[in-house]
């Protein structure tokens, strides 16, 4: 499967990431419409930041995911076919566990829509997660494992 | 006589994720499930969520309709188990079946302890603890109902919470002096009390109910410590839950409070397992084998009494007191010690606005306990500080701000975690720091 990797000494803290994720994740994928007309949805990456150093980080797809085996519904699972960690909106009943147990502070809470938490899906309608293929400076890259 | 390669007396949350522990490693070994109800694999955490319509049934069930069947597990339902006989390694059942195997485990849950208070036998109260107990309150509160709840924990709050959107009146009495004593610090509590009086829960505090008398099948009048009278129709007994280890007890498993296991999650029985709610397991904080009745501390228990059942040696890292819960739209998280016990702890706490609560509680330079609520985002971040007993000494000071994170941690611990991490996830390293 493939793994995001950020790379600190390259991003420059624009946070492009961040609003390509909420476009790719947004109703027409128009950043305009994403961000002005429809309800804009929750980003599943964050950039840190602190004086000159910023990095961004999202869902670590972990191998021994805690989210999965803590999710009280069952809703929180591995996606077989590309090894995604992904949270079915579904049956998630927003009990917040995830967020409780993820270590990496990558679970979001989606309060608008029925509670369900936004995490990363690695964009599985793109060919390259929209954080990485828009991110200036190549401070996201992709690993395959 | 069937013999089976692994029985597994319980269906939840141990139950579950020990068959597919099982099966991940031995695809082809005879499993079968005992559960004494007649439901499929179900979170019984949910059953407050389905009682307040936020689900439907199809919403209740932890794993799809056709999972025993794709795990090639053997479905026992509305089959109790009710003796085990670890010499012959046969267990026989409430409807005299009798079954052989190769190991068993034992993740036979909790059950409702009971106060004595006079005359409950012949009420027909709910312990909010099952399925069928939910369905009986759907059908109660069909008609305008007065609910009485006794005890303030999880269970109770969250039936409290359940009935009143249900549209019945509730009243709650708690004999200690805030609701959550357990779960949550003073502060928490009283911002988890004010939600539930602000939409019109009566809570009774400092009291206890001293008897009850039945007024027809589930109606009846509650006395109350304070001398008052509470009429009720629906009760629901939510004191506490006590492991249940009666089985094991009678086979002559060794039991202190729970059964006890070693760190393969094995009993002192050859080839018997045990994992759940009725398990005493490491608690990582505490440093010592505690009962910690938590679904996701009993998933945890499962799956590695099921790696190490189908014989991969994985020792249990060991979990601690967890929970998130939310009440009334008041988002609640905690971890490991919330309520210091004595002496020798650092408690940090901030309020940046009403409802936006967190502290922080360390000893030495370790952090052992965290409470959040309302802002919750990143709290694993903290939660994993604890499991990983991490030297929080530089980070102190900005623990609990809201843009917490990895930024905080020395450049090397950063990459430790983020990208390293990436290479070797499946060892048992990496598993113990997050818990796994």
């Amino acid at each position: 499967m493939i793994r995001i990797v950020p790379k600190e000494e390259y991003c420059i803290g624009c946070r492009l990431c961040e609003i390509h994720c909420i476009v790719e994740h947004s109703k027409s994928k128009n950043m305009v419409k994403a961000y002005k007309s429809e309800r804009r949805p929750v980003k599943r990456i964050e950039v840190e930041e602190e004086g000159h150093v910023s990095f961004a980080l999202q869902c670590r797809h972990c191998d021994e995911a805690p989210c999965i085996t803590a999710c009280l519904s069952g809703a929180m699972q591995r996606d077989a076919e590309s090894g995604a960690v992904i949270n079915d909106p579904e049956r998630c009943v927003g009990c917040w566990t995830c967020i409780l147990v993820c270590p990496y502070g990558a679970v979001r809470r989606d309060e608008a829509e029925r509670k369900v938490v936004g995490k990363c899906d690695l964009c599985p309608d793109l060919e390259t997660p929209a954080c990485v293929a828009n991110c200036p400076n190549e401070a996201l890259v992709i690993v395959e494992d | 006589m069937q013999t089976y390669e692994y029985a597994i007396v319980g269906n939840s949350a141990a139950a579950i994720n020990a068959c597919d522990a099982i099966r991940a490693r031995d695809p082809e070994g005879s499993i079968a499930v005992f559960s004494e109800e007649k439901y499929r694999c179900y979170s019984r955490p949910l059953i407050s969520y389905l009682v307040a319509g936020e689900i439907t049934t199809q919403g209740m069930y932890y794993r799809p309709a056709n999972y025993y069947r794709s795990a090639k597990v053997d479905f026992h339902k509305e089959s109790r188990v009710v003796t085990i006989n670890p010499a012959k390694k046969l267990l026989t059942t409430a409807g005299k079946e009798k079954i052989k195997w190769r190991k068993l485990l034992l993740a036979t849950g909790f059950m409702p302890f009971m106060p004595p208070v006079k005359g409950l036998a012949e009420v027909g109260y709910l312990t909010f603890t099952s399925w069928d107990d939910a369905r009986k309150m759907l059908a109660i509160t069909n008609k305008p109902a007065k609910a009485l709840v006794v005890g303030a924990g999880l269970i109770g709050v969250k039936a409290a919470e359940a009935l009143h959107a249900r549209g019945a009146a509730v009243t709650m009495v708690e004999k200690m002096d805030r609701v959550l004593p357990l779960a949550l610090d003073e502060r928490a509590s009283a911002l988890v009390e004010e939600r539930c009086s602000g939409m019109g829960i009566d809570i009774i505090t400092g009291e206890g109910v001293n008897s009850v008398e039945s007024l027809g099948s589930h109606q009846g009048r509650a006395s109350v410590s304070d001398g008052s009278e509470i009429d009720f129709d629906i009760l629901v007994m939510a004191v506490g839950v006590r492991p249940r280890t009666e089985l094991a007890e009678a086979a002559g498993i060794k039991c202190r409070g729970g059964i006890q296991v070693d760190e393969r999650q094995l009993t002192s029985e050859k080839d018997i397992y045990a994992a759940g709610d009725a398990v005493l397991a490491m608690d990582i904080v505490l440093g010592k084998p505690t009962l910690n009745a938590l679904w996701p501390v009993a998933a945890l228990q499962g799956k590695y009494a099921g790696a190490n059942m189908a014989g991969e040696e994985v020792p249990y890292p060991g979990c601690n007191s967890m929970n998130s819960v939310e009440f009334f739209g008041l988002p609640v998280l905690s971890a490991g010690i919330v309520n210091p016990p004595g002496s020798g702890y650092e408690v940090i706490t901030r309020e940046d606005s009403e409802g936006e609560y967190r502290k922080a509680v360390i000893k030495g330079d370790t952090l052992v306990g965290m409470l959040m609520t309302g802002k919750i985002e990143r709290a694993g971040i903290l939660t994993s500080l604890i499991q990983e007993k991490a030297n929080v000494k530089r980070i102190k000071s900005c623990l609990l701000d809201e843009g917490f994170g990895h930024i905080n941690f020395p450049h090397s611990v950063r990459q430790d975690r983020i990208v390293e991490s990436l290479a070797g996830l499946n060892k048992v390293e990496a598993m113990r720091g997050r818990g796994g």
